[in-house]
């Protein structure tokens, strides 16, 4: 029991370290953040923007604001959890962008001559490596699904059940309790039930 | 028409995709590009000796300019101006009424 407290000593004093390390600019500690963070936050990343290309564009992003804003940590949360959150919110913030282009190009198809190409929602075009080909269908209608929920809900459901985050790493990033996980949770799978059972309905 | 058994079932088995989902590894050159970018980036914003001089001053200054270049147009251009030069040249006895005739 003592061992394992004074292992989280020498843990929080290493991070703390090396946090300092990467607030000078020096680049071994960046390299050594990108050796430990790459795929975590790719990972979340292409829970979010279900495409290999764009989610690795928004990981680079991640690590370039990181970079940018490390002056600003102060260490009031874990490094991995503000790592997690600045992910979170250059997912969002990409597909908001997208989304925006898209509504843009179908405007001007409208009053120009273009053709629509798609329902203007980024959704359209996913293509998450990770899935069988044979569910693609699925996938496809349930990522459109999640990105119907009200925001605080497609982030929590996103972060639990796609990227496999504990209710308390989630809390955490989220800076909410886990009882309000839970209950967003909760009402994010209700509210999917809600939009997959009306899309099955209409489907020919 | 399709039966709330079949709707069901269909959405019970798009949440199962959920779980059938694999790991996906990054591109092996993510570091490395990610790196340059990183260091890229960082030398191009090296402060140079004007780095002090943000937008916000550079606009300040402008305005300032602008400012005295105004006044110092308003002032030119005032009649107050002409009325001082002659006020100046009767103290004097320059003007053209108050020349010295020869033939006085």
């Amino acid at each position: 029991m003592q061992n394992t407290g004074c292992n989280n000593q020498i843990k929080s004093l290493s991070e703390t370290t090396f946090i300092k390390d990467l607030q000078a600019g020096k680049r071994t500690a960046y390299s050594r953040l990108l050796e430990e963070y790459e795929q975590r936050v790719f990972h979340t990343c292409l829970s979010f923007v279900p495409n290999r290309e764009d989610a690795e564009d928004v990981a680079q992003e991640v690590f370039v604001e990181v970079f940018r804003s490390i002056h600003k940590f102060k260490g009031n949360s874990k490094l991995s959890t503000w790592i997690y959150r600045i992910s979170t919110n250059k997912s969002l913030e990409f597909i908001r962008k997208k989304n925006t282009k898209k509504r843009f190009a179908f405007m001007q198809s409208i009053f120009g001559n273009e053709i629509p190409l798609d329902k203007t929602s980024y959704f359209t075009e996913m293509n998450h490596p990770g899935i069988l080909l044979e569910n693609k269908e699925r996938s496809e209608t349930i990522f459109r699904a999640i990105h119907q929920l009200p925001e605080a809900q497609r982030i929590v459901f996103t972060l639990h059940k796609i990227d496999g985050l504990s209710y308390k790493e989630v809390g955490e990033i989220t800076e909410k309790s886990i009882s309000s996980v839970e209950s967003l949770l909760f009402r994010a799978k209700k509210n999917l039930q809600k939009i997959l059972a009306n899309f099955y309905k209409n489907e020919n | 028409m399709k039966r709330p058994k079949d709707i069901q079932e269909n959405i019970e088995a798009t949440f199962d995709v959920l779980d059938t989902v694999n790991e996906v590894k990054v591109s092996p050159f993510f570091k490395d590009k990610t790196m340059q970018r990183l260091f890229s980036d960082k030398e191009e914003t090296i402060p140079t000796g004007f780095s002090w001089f943000t937008p916000k001053l550079q606009f300040a200054t402008l305005v300032c300019v602008l400012l005295v270049n105004v006044f110092g147009i308003y002032q030119m251009t005032k009649t107050e101006y002409d009325t001082n030069i002659s006020d100046f040249a009767t103290m004097y006895e320059l003007g053209e009424d108050s020349k010295p005739s020869l033939f006085n």
